[in-house]
């Protein structure tokens, strides 16, 4: 450390971002309360393993390439793959060395989106996928391909960034948009769950078996969400290099402040629970859902937006993907148990079209070599949900099907997927009250 | 017999790289781990497919009764 102002830099930088690591854990929280709370009383267990059970898988891949993905693969279409980037699992910065104090809270930063994009995907899919087709697709979205598309287009040095002026300071794309997308390539070959449509076509409600916990789930995820937006940026950098530091800089290395991301974050909150109560009438499902929607929708240009534009456009994004929700499940017959392709998919992709027009103009790097406009994020757009996020997911969902792995037996969804473990689990009660019952009668 | 830092003085931290015990065996950890990850999700599948064969045989004749919960 060279004086002590780099000192307290590299201090609060290191537990700066080891801090957003927990408050992010909590979006993970979040979405297991939320997931298992909708699913029913039949599938619980199941659901909730489905879910956990991607924690080691994505942890263990990320370690293994995710990282390096990120690092290795900004230029289009491979960059420094030959030369290597610090970032594979044999390099000594990956592991406990005194030379390098941050890269694990990097990568842990980095894993903690990666587990929020698989579970995202996670929810859509419940009581019919099986826990192992589900898992390789864990591993293809949260260890793949949402790294590529955040090489691409979530970095200073990315093809996307450079050459489109690609811009999602808060990921409405790099996560959400391609999250949405994946989980509707895995839904066109999964199906909808037995009893979801009518003879006729016509949608049935599956409501959530417990919708207080399911919208106390999405709370947690709110909360979580103020870490992810810290972990978005990157705190005190020298913006000039003549010592004029920002406490707050977007992962482009562009300038905001923490004032502006807390307004926008609670502005745009706020115009996602309005329109997510008005277009469903008061559901408490939906309109905590359109809060998340409302931010996801304003998070590509909520590093510089008015906080009253984050609440309009939050409102509008609400609006179009409540709208898409139940239009795309009446015309194509798709069960999405949660919303998800609607609250990240539909709702992320229209943030950063809208961010598009609304910072045309604006320098998207901070030499101004490339900027903002409406063409680069419509083209960004389609990458992130239909090429990054759609086609990979349902090829290989199409094989997982194509060799039986990727739906349960239709015995086992009529049960429910908990059927064994209960059975079981009422055998051991049977067994103690026939115990106690020898020892009442002594 | 050392497996890797011997002391912790000023002069050998300010020059320490790696932590970890047995450095230089990195490739081979690797290779093992990627080997345990795949053979997990391999016994996984074949766990995954046994309960719902048995589920499947618990059930079957008696559907109706285990979707109504009797």
């Amino acid at each position: 450390m060279g004086n002590q102002l780099d000192a307290l830099v590299t201090v609060f930088t290191e537990f700066y971002y080891w801090i957003t690591v927990p408050l992010m854990f909590l979006i993970h929280v979040g979405f297991c309360l939320y997931e298992v709370s909708v699913s029913r009383a039949k599938n619980k267990l199941h659901t909730l393993m489905k879910n956990a059970m991607l924690i080691p898988t994505v942890t263990i891949t990320f370690f293994f390439f995710g990282f390096w993905i990120y690092f290795a693969l900004p230029q289009w279409p491979f960059g420094d793959i030959v030369e290597g980037t610090g970032a594979l699992p044999w390099d000594v910065t990956m592991a406990s060395n005194f030379q390098d104090h941050i890269m694990g809270v990097f990568w842990a930063a980095f894993l903690l989106f990666a587990w929020t994009a698989a579970s995202i995907v996670s929810g859509s899919v419940i009581e019919r996928i099986r826990t192992g087709a589900f898992l390789i697709l864990a591993v293809l979205v949260g260890s793949v391909t949402w790294v590529i598309d955040a090489a691409w287009g979530w970095s200073a040095a990315g093809w996307m960034v450079t050459d489109l002026g690609y811009h999602d300071a808060y990921a409405s794309g790099v996560i959400h948009g391609i999250c949405g997308g994946a989980a509707l390539g895995i839904l066109v070959h999964l199906g909808p769950r037995i009893g979801k449509f009518a003879p006729d076509g016509t949608p049935r409600n599956l409501n959530p078996a417990n919708p207080w916990f399911a919208v106390i789930g999405l709370f947690v995820i709110y909360t979580g969400f103020w870490g992810f937006y810290a972990a978005c940026n990157v705190p005190i950098l020298d913006f000039t290099g003549k010592g004029e530091l920002f406490t707050a800089t977007t992962i482009y290395l562009t300038p905001t402040t923490l004032s502006t991301i807390t307004f926008n974050f609670l502005l745009s909150l706020a115009g996602g629970l309005f329109a997510g109560y008005t277009m469903s009438k008061g559901d408490a499902y939906w309109t905590f859902s359109g809060g998340l929607g409302g931010i996801i929708a304003a998070s590509a240009g909520n590093d510089l937006y008015h906080p009253l534009q984050a609440f309009l456009i939050a409102i509008v994004g609400v609006v179009v993907m409540y709208k898409l929700h139940y239009w795309v499940e009446r015309k194509f017959k798709i069960d999405d148990a949660v919303g998800a392709v609607a609250v990240h998919g539909y709702a992320g992709s229209f943030g950063v079209i809208a961010c598009g027009f609304m910072l045309w103009g604006y320098p998207a790097l901070a030499d101004g070599s490339a900027t903002i406009n409406p063409l680069g994020q419509i083209i960004g757009a389609i990458i992130m949900f239909v090429v990054l996020g759609f086609i990979p997911t349902y090829i290989v969902a199409g094989i997982l099907k194509a060799m039986g792995l990727l739906r349960i037996p239709r015995e086992v969804e009529l049960a429910g997927l908990d059927y064994v473990e209960e059975q079981g689990l009422e055998a051991e009660r049977q067994e103690i009250v026939n115990a106690e019952l020898v020892e009442a009668n002594r | 017999m050392s497996t890797g830092v011997e002391s912790w003085g000023a002069e050998a931290v300010s020059k320490m790289d790696a932590m970890y015990p047995f450095v230089g065996t990195e490739v081979a950890l690797t290779v093992v781990s990627v080997i345990v990850w795949l053979v997990w999700h391999v016994w996984q599948i074949k766990f995954e497919n046994n309960v719902y064969d048995e589920q499947v045989s618990q059930v079957q004749g008696n559907l109706p009764k285990a979707v109504s919960g009797e």
